[in-house]
């Protein structure tokens, strides 16, 4: 959104997709009570984890627990056949498009440093997220509107907080704008209820002209024609982002098509539908938080909490994905669906999971992966990702080259040194591509 | 054998590069060119660089452009209007060294300048990840720094106590507040494995220590050496060993007060870590200063942090001098000599060795007074020169077009104010402004919008409202949440040292400066006092001109500021909002 683009090095090839839309999980959702059929987990609950598999580091020490079999059965969906658990009877209708990545697995066992890797590649905090290197790389479609946009929870409480979506190193310009639904999207968009509109318009013409007075007397200043342009996209933001949240004429079928009529869906609906308008209009990476403080973090009753949980997001997310197949959005976003880590095979209090970072999974919907997928595998009771894993950084990889950018090649001089979202790691996942 | 000659012509080269490097070459006081016409030896030596290039200084910046320059540089904030009259008015040869003198006094210098120091400190008052506990008497430590550099305390001295202020100064608990600074950084009290917490804290701190006070990046030697950094993997674990035994985890009671601080502890075993891992212990290692860098020839013989702060701070030190000459400039100019964030072999050489090594050598010579070191930069008629052309000077064109980027400093820079400066200066300016110093930090009322993102309860409004108002250095730093305002002014997140901040220009700053309850209101405040202070509609718009820009409207601007008020003056609101928006204020000419 910055009037001034420091640097736009631009795509390094075709991409295969234009856009990325971010369901994000917050608390760590369960993958083998989700996406990962573990047969073998049935089979062995209530046993303590076999010693074959070493030691664990876990959150809250219950690697000694006994295993809890899977919370939900499993059915097999569409032409591809794809497991997905009955917790998510609505995504599942669109199962021959999903690519499930079954072997993602990261580096902590804490919620903000995994969501901070998971959005930064980095545990640590302070680092640009892939939204912020997104806009660095490829700038804004939409000239009225910033690039990056995050609709986060509007229950609060992020693990890590707005470091999630933060630029780092990067210029602030790169930032994700958080938006609400209602009348007030973004934070200082409105003009005060006092100011009437010819108020404002003489305000917004004499700041203007008094800049460019200003400017006039001093040569060969760039910064003070970035600061007018500035305005200007301030001014056209104040129109634009209305228009954008503006659900009035959505029609009932749309509003029924992302749940809005149900209780438990209306709020996160309502941030969907948000979500496609601002896809429709060419916004660039759109994230969208799922969860409270707690949110996904079943530590007790995983199936009374992702009970909830699904039922908030599975119909809304379904209808979403309804939508942009037919309104012809499909093809050119990205759409990724997880959370920071999944959880463990052993119980918690009985009843819930802690914590796993070293195994989960992760879904990749749209045009440029292929659907109807399960890639890569954990072990026979989810532990940890086993085969074709697949560390945060190569998915990262993954992401930016299917938005046509070399992850190697997209760099920041920062202390010196050229800083990337990928460290010095990350392999493009080609076998899952389209 | 041809292969094996190539590698060692090529390994040769390579150290030669790397010992070659302009950072680390012993520190010798350089020749001033002898020029009749100043008397600075900066100017001297600027001028040799212009010379070549047919260049010369810019005249001298006009009386009013330089108070508001100066007194903004020096105290972040603008003259009132009664001190340019009476600076304008001085004819005493000395008038500008008086005002010079007058700005250092004043403890508005110690508040805006600390926050250059906290930003290389990453300071903030919680622990930041997923509590962001508050650290309750981390705001000591940034009184500390606004005291240490009120009272002009010697940068040897300041640098020192921050390492190792208990082991020097036993008695002092304000000694002990100092070394706060290696603490200062982000941790996770309640993480699993308490070898894990030490691991991240130390390694942080020697990362610190080394951005902040050695310029070389060495955070990227804990997992592996690097070809090009002068510090290996074994001497990032040599210099973290200096830390390791007084590294306490819990908070330590120092007087009547528990703070974050280094203390005495048992000796420990030092080790490196394989490729940065806390499970997987290396060699053993002793305490020692790296190499490449020790020009000080310095040797640690007990591994204490009184050695490792005598060797950062000694006189041959020459890449901690360099460094600090650097970022002195840098904080005058807006830009370094070389690239401040790098001294490694990554970084920028600097533009002008021979005065860069000139100010690290001056600053010991002037017994380490950053006062002193300030009021010689600011007093150089390098720094004084004009920013734009006022008399349509033909040399001016030449400048430009020989110098566009003003790297031989052929005239001085356009600067931007920070978030805070900015903050205080709108407040300052309508008469709003709490003077009171010093104390915990307060929390001014924020939108619900930004509140909602946080855990709750993290940003209980301080309760007297007189605080709100209190100078930006005094806002409480939430690691998990930059001030908003400051936020979207580049304040840098205090996740790492940071010595350069960035200045973007975006519309979210341009809507908070138009919309936001904190600008609408100081822009009330302001009307406020300019309908007090002046009664008829044409003075009051000449007052908003000399509050906010020192200065009168010229005809066509007092016209378009007359109209926006109203025949009445009833929208000056809305004219203190137009000017609060005006590129003027933002940008110190």
């Amino acid at each position: 959104m910055g009037a001034k683009q420091e640097i736009a090095p631009g795509a390094h090839f075709a991409p295969r997709a234009k856009r990325v839309l971010w369901l994000f999980m917050h608390g760590g959702p369960s993958h083998m009570d989700l996406w990962d059929p573990k047969p073998d987990l049935a089979k062995y609950a209530g046993q303590p984890l076999p010693g074959s598999f070493g030691e664990v580091m876990t959150r809250r020490k219950v690697a000694k627990n006994p295993l809890l079999g899977p919370v939900k059965p499993f059915r097999q969906h569409g032409q591809s056949g794809l497991p997905i658990s009955e917790f998510l009877p609505h995504m599942a209708r669109h199962a021959d498009s999903l690519c499930v990545l079954r072997s993602c697995h990261g580096d902590s066992v804490n919620h903000p440093q995994s969501v901070y890797q998971m959005n930064t590649g980095s545990i640590l905090m302070g680092k640009p997220s892939v939204g912020s290197w997104v806009a660095y790389g490829l700038g804004s479609e939409n000239q009225n509107m910033p690039a990056f946009i995050v609709l986060p929870d509007p229950r609060g409480g992020l693990k890590g907080g707005p470091p999630a979506w933060g630029s780092g190193f990067l210029p602030a310009t790169f930032q994700g704008t958080t938006f609400r639904p209602g009348n007030k999207p973004i934070l200082n968009l409105n003009p005060p209820a006092e100011r009437s509109p010819e108020r404002q318009a003489a305000l917004a013409k004499f700041i203007q002209q008094t800049n460019r007075g200003h400017a006039a007397q001093r040569d060969q200043d760039d910064t003070l024609e970035a600061r007018i342009r500035a305005y200007e996209l301030a001014f056209r933001m104040q129109t634009a982002a209305p228009e954008i949240v503006d659900l009035s004429r959505e029609t009932d079928a749309t509003r029924k098509l992302y749940a809005l009529d149900q209780k438990d869906c209306a709020e996160f609906g309502t941030r969907c539908l948000l979500a496609r308008r601002m896809l429709e209009r060419d916004v660039r990476f759109v994230q969208l938080y799922s969860g409270d403080t707690l949110g996904w973090d079943a530590h007790k009753g995983v199936l009374q909490n992702h009970t909830t949980w699904c039922r908030r997001t599975d119909a809304p997310i379904a209808g979403l994905f309804d939508d942009l197949k037919a309104r012809g959005l499909w093809d050119d976003t990205l759409i990724i669906w997880g959370g920071e880590f999944g959880r463990m095979p052993m119980s918690e209090q009985g009843t819930g999971r802690d914590h796993n970072p070293w195994g989960y999974s992760v879904v990749l919907a749209g045009g440029a992966v292929r659907g109807g997928l399960a890639y890569g595998a954990t072990d026979p009771i989810g532990l940890r990702a086993e085969q074709n894993k697949i560390h945060v950084h190569d998915l990262h990889a993954t992401l930016l080259h299917i938005l046509g950018i070399d992850h190697e090649r997209l760099t920041v001089k920062h202390h010196g040194k050229d800083e990337r979202l990928t460290d010095v790691s990350g392999n493009v996942m080609k076998e899952i591509l389209a | 054998m041809k292969v094996i000659q190539t590698l060692i012509l090529l390994m040769t080269a390579y150290w030669a590069t790397a010992d070659d490097h302009w950072s680390w070459q012993p520190l010798k006081r350089p020749a001033v060119p002898d020029d009749s016409r100043y008397t600075n030896p900066i100017d001297a030596l600027i001028t040799a660089k212009l010379r070549p290039h047919n260049l010369s200084l810019a005249p001298e910046a006009d009386r009013r452009t330089l108070i508001r320059r100066l007194t903004f540089n020096l105290t972040g904030l603008p003259p009132t209007p009664a001190a340019v009259m009476a600076f304008l008015e001085d004819t005493d040869p000395r008038a500008y060294e008086k005002l010079v003198d007058r700005l250092l006094a004043s403890p508005a210098y110690g508040e805006h300048w600390a926050q250059h120091w906290l930003d290389l400190a990453r300071f903030a008052e919680t622990d930041g990840f997923e509590h962001d506990k508050i650290r309750p008497n981390a705001w000591r430590y940034r009184d500390w720094v606004i005291n240490a550099l009120n009272a002009d305390l010697p940068y040897n001295a300041f640098v020192q106590q921050q390492i190792a202020g208990d082991l020097l100064h036993p008695k002092d608990p304000q000694a002990a507040i100092a070394t706060g600074f290696l603490l200062a950084g982000q941790d996770m009290p309640d993480i699993n494995l308490l070898a894990e917490r030490r691991h991240m804290i130390l390694n942080e701190m020697t990362s610190t220590v080394g951005s902040a006070l050695l310029g070389v990046t060495v955070g990227c030697a804990q997992c592996h050496d690097h070809k090009f950094d002068p510090v290996s993997q074994r001497e990032f674990y040599q210099m973290r060993a200096f830390f390791e035994s007084d590294l306490q985890l819990k908070e330590i009671k120092s007087g009547p007060l528990t703070i974050r601080a280094m203390r005495t502890g048992k000796p420990t075993a030092t080790h490196m870590m394989v490729r940065g891992d806390f499970r997987r212990t290396g060699d053993a290692v002793q305490a020692a200063f790296p190499k490449t860098l020790n020009t000080a020839q310095g040797q640690s013989t007990e591994g204490s942090r009184t050695e490792l702060a005598r060797w950062l701070t000694h006189p041959q030190n020459a890449t901690a001098m360099r460094l600090t000459a650097n970022r002195l400039w840098q904080q005058h100019f807006g830009r370094p000599l070389a690239t401040p964030e790098d001294f490694g072999t990554q970084g920028q050489p600097p533009t002008h060795p021979a005065l860069l090594d000139w100010l690290a050598t001056e600053l010991p010579r002037q017994k380490w007074s950053l006062k002193a070191m300030h009021k010689l930069i600011v007093s150089s008629a390098t720094w004084k020169q004009s920013s734009l052309n006022a008399g349509n000077d033909p040399s001016w064109k030449q400048g430009l077009q020989t110098d566009p980027k003003n790297r031989l400093w052929s005239r001085q820079d356009r600067r931007r104010l920070t978030g805070e400066m900015l903050r205080d200066t709108l407040l300052f300016t309508g008469g709003n402004l709490n003077p009171e110093r010093g104390g915990p930090g307060v929390r001014p009322p924020l939108p619900k919008e930004i509140t909602s993102t946080l855990l709750r309860n993290q940003w209980p409004v301080s309760a007297k409202a007189e605080d709100h108002r209190r100078r930006s250095v005094y806002l409480f730093a939430r690691r998990n949440l930059r001030f908003p305002f400051f936020d979207l002014f580049d304040r840098p997140a205090g996740a790492e040292s940071c010595s350069r901040r960035m200045t973007s220009t975006t519309a979210p700053q341009s809507l908070a400066l138009l919309n936001s309850d904190f600008v609408r209101q100081s822009a009330r405040h302001f009307a406020t006092r300019v309908a007090k202070e002046t009664q008829e509609p044409d003075e009051q718009v000449r007052h908003c001109y000399q509050l906010l820009f020192n200065r009168h409207p010229a005809a066509e601007e007092f016209a378009a500021a007359r109209a926006l008020a109203g025949p009445k003056g009833e929208h000056l609101t809305d004219l203190a909002l137009g000017l609060f928006n005006s590129n003027e204020l933002l940008y110190v000419d």
